[in-house]
C-alpha cells in the first residue's frame, strides 16, 4: 500500500504539489498577521476553550484553505483520472482495484494532513519568533496546554476527512470542476456563520460529517472491482 | 488443442442494448490472432472484456486455462494490452510512463525499458512528455508498454491507428517477430484485413456483436474464392431461369444488372445456353477470382453472409 501511494504522489507530481502548499500558507500566514494586527486582543469562543483572533484565524484560514486543497486533490488524483480515461490504465494492473482505490484515497488524505499541520505548525512558529516586533502577543496561543495540541491534531484529522464528502458527488457527476465545487460548499457549511451561528467546532455536527465522509469513501470503492471502466 | 484465450457464448447488454451476443473466439498458443470487423461490429467491447474492463453481462471468458472472474488478477499479470487508444499520463515523459507501468506490474528487469523503446525506435523521444508526441508515437509507445513485462498473451486494438504505411509495416513486422522469437501469443483488432492479412494465422470475424466466422489463413487459401460473373439486363428473370432450371442457390444479385454465381461446379456453357433458351439476354458471362478483402467485405455487408457458404 504504501509504495502505491507514493507512486500516486510521484505520478502527481509532489514536489509541485508541496510548492503550491508553501506559498498558499505564506500568503496565509501575512494575510493573517496583518488583520491580527488591526483586531489587537479580540477574543473568540471557538473551539474546546476560548482562543485569541490569531489563533482563531490560523485555525480557521488553514482549515478552509487545505480542505479545498483537498477536494482539488481528489479532484486531480481520483475524480480526474475517470475523466480522462487513464484510470482504465491502473485498473488493468494485476492490483485489487480497491487497493489502488484506497492508495488514491490515502495520497490525498496523508498529504493534506500533513501539510495542514505543518502549516498550522509553521505559522504559530512564526507567530512566536516575531511576537516581539509585531505587537501580537505570543502569549495568546497556549502552547504549553495539552488541549491545543489535542485540538491542533484532532481539528486537522477531522477536517480533511470531512472534505472527503466532495468525492462521491465528482465521482457521481464524473467531473473535477464538481468535485472542487462540493468541497467549497462543504468548506462554507463547516467553517462559515450566519450571523452568530455557526456549526464551526460544533463536535456533535463534525461527528456526523465525519461519519457521512466515511461511508463517502466506501461508497466511492464500493464494488469496484464489478464496474466497468 | 491448446487454447491460451477462448469465450465460450460471451454476451454484453449495456442500457439493455446486446453490444455482443454470444462469441464464441479460439485463440491458440502462439498464434496471430486477427480479430477483424468493421467499425461498431463489437470488436473493442469483446477486448475490453478479455483484458478484464468490463465485466461480460453473460458467457464466459478462460485465459491461460482458467476463468476470467472479477478478481483474476494474476492474469493480467501474463498479459500486455492496448485497448481503443493508448492512454498515458501526458505530462509524464514516455520513459517515465514506462518506467511507471514496470513498477505496477512488479517487474524489475535491468535495461528491459530502453529495449522497448529501442525495438519501437523511441529512444530519442523517450525523453520528452507524452503530451508531445504524435498520435503515431502514442501507439508505438503504448506497443512499448504492452511488450515491455514480456507478457505471455498481446491484446492489441487497432495499433496501427494513425500510422503511416511504413508504421503499418513495421508493427506488422514486429509483432511477427515477437510471435516467432519469444513465442507471444497476440490477438489483434482491425478494420483493415490487408492489415493482417500477411500476419495472421487466423482470422475472426465479427460483425453486429457475432461472430460470422473463425477461420484459418491457411483453409482461406486453400478455399476458391472462384465466381461466375454475369452480366445481364434482366436479373429477375435470369434468376428465375439459374433457380428453377438449372437449381442453382448460391449467387447474389448486384447492381447494374450482375449477377455473381458462388456455385462455381456450374458449367458456364449450360448456363449460357439456358439462358439463351428463356430468352435470357446475357452480355457479359465468365469466370473470376474474389479477392480475400471482398470476401470479408461480403461477409460483414448488410445481408451479405446470408449467401456465403464456407465449409
Amino acid at each position: 500500500m504504501l509504495k502505491l501511494i507514493k507512486l500516486e504522489w510521484k505520478r502527481n507530481n509532489i514536489s509541485r504539489l508541496i510548492r503550491n502548499a508553501v506559498i498558499m500558507t505564506a500568503v496565509l500566514l501575512v494575510f493573517i498577521m496583518i488583520t491580527a494586527g488591526e483586531a489587537g486582543a479580540d477574543v473568540t469562543t471557538r473551539g474546546f476553550f476560548n482562543k485569541s483572533f490569531i489563533h482563531a484565524s490560523v485555525e480557521l484560514f488553514t482549515h478552509m484553505s487545505y480542505m479545498v486543497f483537498t477536494g482539488v486533490m481528489l479532484a486531480g488524483l481520483i475524480v480526474g483520472e475517470y475523466e480522462k480515461g487513464t484510470i482504465r490504465l491502473l485498473f488493468s494492473y494485476p492490483i485489487k482495484r480497491q487497493k489502488i482505490m484506497l492508495s488514491k484515497i490515502f495520497a490525498v488524505w496523508i498529504f493534506n494532513f500533513m501539510a495542514l499541520v505543518i502549516s498550522k505548525l509553521l505559522m504559530y512558529a512564526v507567530v512566536l519568533a516575531t511576537g516581539s516586533f509585531t505587537h501580537i502577543p505570543s502569549t495568546d496561543i497556549p502552547y504549553g496546554y495539552w488541549l491545543f495540541w489535542v485540538e491542533l491534531l484532532l481539528g486537522s484529522a477531522a477536517m480533511i476527512s470531512i472534505s472527503f464528502l466532495a468525492l462521491p458527488v465528482g465521482m457521481k457527476m464524473k467531473s473535477s470542476k464538481a468535485t472542487v465545487v462540493a468541497a467549497v460548499i462543504v468548506v462554507c457549511f463547516t467553517q462559515g456563520n450566519i450571523g452568530e451561528f455557526t456549526l464551526a467546532y460544533s463536535v456533535p455536527f463534525y461527528t456526523l460529517l465525519f461519519v457521512l465522509a466515511i461511508f463517502a469513501v466506501f461508497l466511492s470503492t464500493y464494488r469496484v472491482e464489478e464496474k466497468d471502466v | 488443442m491448446s487454447y491460451i484465450l477462448q469465450t465460450d457464448h460471451l454476451t454484453k447488454v449495456i442500457d439493455g442494448k446486446e453490444i455482443v451476443t454470444d462469441v464464441n473466439l479460439h485463440v491458440k498458443k502462439g498464434e496471430i490472432y486477427g480479430f477483424l470487423g468493421p467499425n461498431g461490429a463489437g470488436k473493442t467491447t469483446v477486448m475490453k472484456m478479455l483484458a478484464n474492463l468490463w465485466k461480460p453481462s453473460g458467457g464466459r471468458i478462460e485465459l491461460f486455462g482458467e476463468t476470467l472472474t472479477p478478481r483474476s488478477y494474476e492474469a493480467l499479470r501474463r498479459m500486455g494490452s492496448i485497448i481503443e487508444f493508448p492512454i498515458f499520463y501526458d505530462h509524464m515523459t514516455g520513459y517515465e510512463n514506462l518506467k511507471m507501468h514496470c513498477e505496477y506490474m512488479g517487474y524489475y528487469q535491468h535495461g528491459s525499458i530502453e529495449n522497448a523503446l529501442a525495438l519501437l525506435e523511441l529512444s530519442e523521444a523517450a525523453k520528452k512528455p507524452v503530451k508531445n508526441y504524435s498520435l503515431g508515437m502514442k501507439e508505438r509507445l503504448g506497443i512499448a508498454r504492452a511488450i515491455l513485462c514480456k507478457p505471455e498473451l498481446l491484446i492489441l486494438d487497432e495499433p496501427t491507428n494513425g500510422l503511416d504505411p511504413a508504421g503499418m509495416k513495421q508493427i506488422r513486422s514486429l509483432l511477427k517477430m515477437l510471435c516467432t522469437e519469444y513465442g507471444i501469443t497476440i490477438m489483434v483488432s482491425t478494420h483493415i484485413l490487408s492489415e493482417i492479412e500477411s500476419i495472421a494465422d487466423t482470422v475472426g470475424v465479427i460483425h453486429h456483436g457475432r461472430m460470422m466466422q473463425e477461420i484459418g489463413m491457411k483453409e482461406i487459401e486453400q478455399m476458391s474464392l472462384a465466381y461466375i460473373e454475369l452480366v445481364t439486363t434482366e436479373t429477375e428473370r435470369a434468376a428465375y431461369v439459374m433457380s428453377d432450371k438449372l437449381g442453382i442457390k448460391n449467387f447474389r444479385i448486384l447492381e447494374n444488372g450482375e449477377i455473381r454465381i458462388y456455385d462455381t461446379a456450374v458449367s458456364t456453357q449450360e448456363l449460357s445456353k439456358t439462358l439463351a433458351l428463356n430468352d435470357v439476354a446475357v452480355t457479359a458471362l465468365g469466370r473470376k477470382n474474389e479477392n480475400l478483402e471482398n470476401y470479408f467485405l461480403k461477409m460483414t455487408s448488410e445481408g451479405g453472409a446470408h449467401h456465403v457458404e464456407i465449409n
